[in-house]
């Protein structure tokens, strides 16, 4: 699967997109995983203790995972998730 | 210690924020003619820059003054003060300031030039971005100095 | 009066007279100012009927009251007139410091009649005003207007002007003050052209007062606070400006492609935010009051593309970006450099230049039509190319300059124009994000997002949250963000400001500056009102529910690629509803009993 990094999602991983060779079972098992790989930063941005962060959007296909099963949206090995912090607009 | 309106050029924006503030704070309304503090935008360079009275140490528009209005406080520090009331208007300070920090205004028949509101500066307050900073003289320059000498840091770690 | 400087300056530059009256408490408490305000003098002065064109029509600079005082992120004026491209009653919104100056020159509005006999500007300074030659000035672009203008009136004038586009009625022509920012759309720059109206120059050392100083100032820095600590208002748009849009769209599958004919581009990320940031950006810059500055100073080296100005801004990088399948941010930014030099809107020009280049590859215009260029999708250069014949209205850059809807109907294939009634949609799309959709389709003005933008709540998850894909609840949603948006254009505040702060601010600020005692129910009835005046007007310049629609691609070809690859736009699941909503009969003509509401 392939993880995407955007705005300052960047600055906290020094990367643009990460591409693993199998999925964890649901986002929080991915996002917890990544929170080891890039830091406090990068944790601090999408947990909100054992919640989703609350200034984060993360899209699974293009769908926001508010709408599918938040933290325990299950993931598949081809899936594309996107990280964003919260952005602009206009 | 002595504090010091320090202006940073470089985050200003343009908002005019600081002129809104001054203007508020000293007629509680809000013309930009009032205020003590202009911040000039060059539109073509994408360059704006605030300007006030830097309350000269050896200042000219108090040597000049004849009645002494224009004078050093004596209870702030860091401060060139403006006393209303022994002021004649006679707008020799405004001749010699050769930074054009001191005005006329002819509206309120008034000498226009920065106070710092008494030590809490509001175009300070208001400044969204960091361009006017009301800081200790000892370190007023601290962070361009640092920020500079952190360039030497990671050249040196490349190579060591 | 108190927020308001209770005066309206009339010009008539037929007669060469100029005029003052009072401002009708009464209408500026119903109308606010800005949009309102000016909407309400078209309306009431102009023939709906009339050309556009004409000396009949009328063109009004409108700041709002909150405009000229600290409230955060307020300095904004309108331009209101017949809007050229498609009829509608148009108002135009920008930044900048132009607005704040005209309250400081003791004005509520600034209304231009008739037709100057040659290229003249006004110049406008506190109550002496005077309509002087502009022929010296005729020709040049908005930068050098700006500094001539300047160097005859005062170096600290604030001036708003045309360029060429303008002075060629170039219908996607617009109005551009301080040299980068724009009142950009309807073409209301071709309005000023047909005057013979070069530019207005104002400087002002009057005062915007208030009714409640203590109590405006608590209201506006616990709204400072709130904008600041919002992460949008606070740092994003600062760190990366609205460009940042761009990935978030294309990764819901969003993003227009190639004139709508796809929503995924592949290489956008090289055209988004943080690639400005990383390649071209100088330092952010705000407008007048802002805490947000989401302006970005900018510089591009490469061979071919230099210049530097302010810019791109999200709708422009698309625009000219996935829009056309170009992925070279310093080609995008040259094309927006162009477009504020000439005085022509990016999205309407890089939408286009997209549906020409739509034409081309489909066979229906070929390299005989297009003075020899090969105007395939992703010719980077063409691009740039194309927007400089247009402002200098050359060649196939004249046929562009009228804007993608006469350009494909000329050559008898208007349905590859991505327009709502003649003007192009921005930068999202209504087959994935359906709330828009129905915006665009409903809009006064035609294709545009910021009227209604929904994208904030669809796909930003700013304070609510709302699955794109699906028509349920996106009716309301439409008719709140109308009316908020229309009462707030017309107090003078950004937009943006909204990425912190909401309607109940706004009517504290409002109250507390113009001592009225607006309610947010007063507020909301307030943009209720100028959303359905503009409705009226509509109405009688001939637009019908027919016009209330999206382009065919939208609603019968799928996205083809991409996370939201297969969807499509179900208008018709929520127009009959945003029509019930509003309170208008089956056909979108507002009720008796509407009316009556409204005070209308």
């Amino acid at each position: 699967m392939t993880v995407k990094y955007f705005a300052t999602i960047r600055t906290y991983t020094g990367e643009t997109e990460r591409r693993l060779d199998d999925a964890p079972a649901d986002l929080r098992e991915l996002l917890t995983a990544l929170a080891a790989r890039y830091g406090t930063s990068f944790r601090r941005a999408v947990f909100a203790g054992a919640e989703l962060g609350s200034a984060i959007i993360i899209l699974v296909n293009g769908r926001n995972v508010l709408y599918l099963r938040g933290l325990d949206t299950p993931l598949e090995a081809d899936d594309e998730v996107s990280i964003f912090p919260m952005v602009a607009g206009g | 210690m002595a504090k010091v309106l320090m202006i940073h050029p470089d985050k200003c924006t343009g908002c005019r924020n600081c002129e809104l503030a001054c203007s508020f704070e000293h007629e509680a309304q809000f013309r930009p003619g009032a205020s003590r503090v202009q911040a000039y935008t060059w539109e073509r360079e994408g360059m704006s820059v605030p300007m006030m009275c830097q309350q000269c140490d050896d200042a000219a528009c108090v040597n000049v003054c004849p009645t002494g209005a224009m004078h050093r406080s004596t209870t702030m520090a860091n401060l060139v003060d403006w006393d209303e009331s022994t002021c004649i208007r006679c707008k020799m300070c405004t001749i010699a300031c050769p930074f054009g920090n001191a005005r006329y205004d002819a509206a309120s028949s008034s000498i226009f030039k920065c106070d710092n509101c008494q030590g809490a500066p509001e175009c300070v307050a208001f400044c969204p971005n960091g361009a006017l900073e009301f800081v200790d003289d000892g370190q007023h320059v601290r962070s361009r100095k640092k920020a500079y000498a952190a360039k030497f840091k990671e050249a040196f770690q490349e190579v060591s | 009066m108190y927020g308001w400087t209770g005066t309206i300056l009339r010009v008539d530059l037929t007669k060469k007279k100029v005029t003052r009256e009072a401002t009708d408490p009464k209408l500026a408490r119903d109308y606010l100012g800005a949009r309102g305000l000016g909407g309400h003098i078209i309306r009431s002065e102009v023939d709906p009927k009339t050309d556009a064109l004409s000396p009949d029509n009328k063109l009004v600079f409108a700041p709002g009251p909150l405009t000229g005082t600290f409230a955060p992120s307020a300095g904004r004026f309108d331009v209101v007139t017949k809007g050229p491209l498609n009829g509608v009653l148009a108002a135009s919104n920008s930044g900048g410091t132009f607005g704040p100056e005209v309250k400081y020159a003791g004005y509520d509005a600034v209304v231009i009649e008739g037709k100057a006999a040659k290229p003249v500007y006004l110049w406008i300074r506190d109550d002496e005003v005077e309509i002087r030659d502009a022929a010296a000035i005729w020709g040049h672009n908005t930068l050098d207007t700006t500094d001539l203008v300047r160097a005859e009136t005062d170096e600290d004038a604030k001036v708003s002007c045309i360029g060429p586009a303008g002075e060629h009625r170039s219908l996607i022509a617009n109005i551009m003050n301080e040299m980068h920012r724009a009142a950009g759309r309807t073409g209301v720059g071709a309005v000023m052209g047909s005057k013979n109206l070069k530019a207005v120059a104002v400087f002002g050392s009057g005062a915007v007062t208030v009714a409640d100083p203590e109590g405006f100032k608590a209201v506006v820095m616990k709204a400072r606070q709130m904008i600041l600590a919002h992460p949008v208002g606070g740092a994003g748009l600062k760190a990366y400006g609205t460009d940042v849009l761009v990935n978030i769209l294309n990764q819901t599958g969003a993003l227009p492609t190639r004139n709508y004919q796809d929503g995924y581009f592949p290489t956008a990320d090289k055209t988004g935010g943080e690639s400005l940031a990383a390649k071209q950006l100088i330092r952010p810059k705000g407008c007048f009051s802002c805490i947000i500055s989401c302006g970005r100073v900018t510089r591009v080296d490469s061979p071919g593309y230099e210049g530097n100005g302010e810019g791109p801004e999200y709708e422009t990088a698309w625009a000219f970006g996935a829009d056309c399948g170009v992925d070279d941010l310093d080609a995008i930014t040259k094309a927006n450099y162009l477009c504020n030099e000439y005085g022509l809107d990016t999205i309407s020009m890089g939408s286009t230049i997209a549906c020409a280049m739509e034409l081309f590859e489909r066979g229906i215009i070929t390299t005989k039509d297009t003075d020899g260029v090969d105007l395939h999708f992703g010719n980077t250069p063409a691009v740039v190319e194309m927007v400089r014949k247009a402002g200098e209205g050359e060649g196939f850059g004249a046929k562009l300059a009228q804007g993608s809807y006469r350009l494909a109907e000329s050559y008898g294939h208007p349905e590859y124009s991505m327009t709502c009634k003649k003007q192009e949609m921005p930068a999202y799309d209504p087959r994935a994000v359906q709330g828009i959709g129905l915006n665009y389709a409903t809009g006064n003005r035609g294709g545009c997002h910021v009227r209604g933008y929904t994208i904030a709540i669809e796909v930003l998850q700013n304070g609510a949250v709302m699955d794109p894909h699906v028509t349920e609840g996106k009716a309301g949603l439409d008719i709140t963000f109308q009316n908020l948006t229309a009462a707030l254009d017309s107090s003078g505040a950004c937009l943006f400001a909204t990425f912190g702060i909401g309607g109940a601010e706004l009517v504290e600020m409002l109250a507390a500056l113009t001592g009225v005692d607006y309610t947010l129910d007063e507020f909301m009835l307030i943009g209720e009102r100028i959303w359905n005046q503009e409705k009226l007007w509509n109405l009688k310049a001939g637009f019908t529910k027919a016009d209330d629609t999206l382009p065919v691609r939208l609603l019968t070809e799928p996205i083809k690629t991409g996370p939201s690859k297969g969807d499509l736009s179900h208008l018709d699941e929520m127009l009959p509803e945003y029509y019930g909503l509003r309170g208008w009969d089956e056909n979108g003509v507002p009720t008796k009993a509407k009316l009556k509401q409204l005070a209308l």
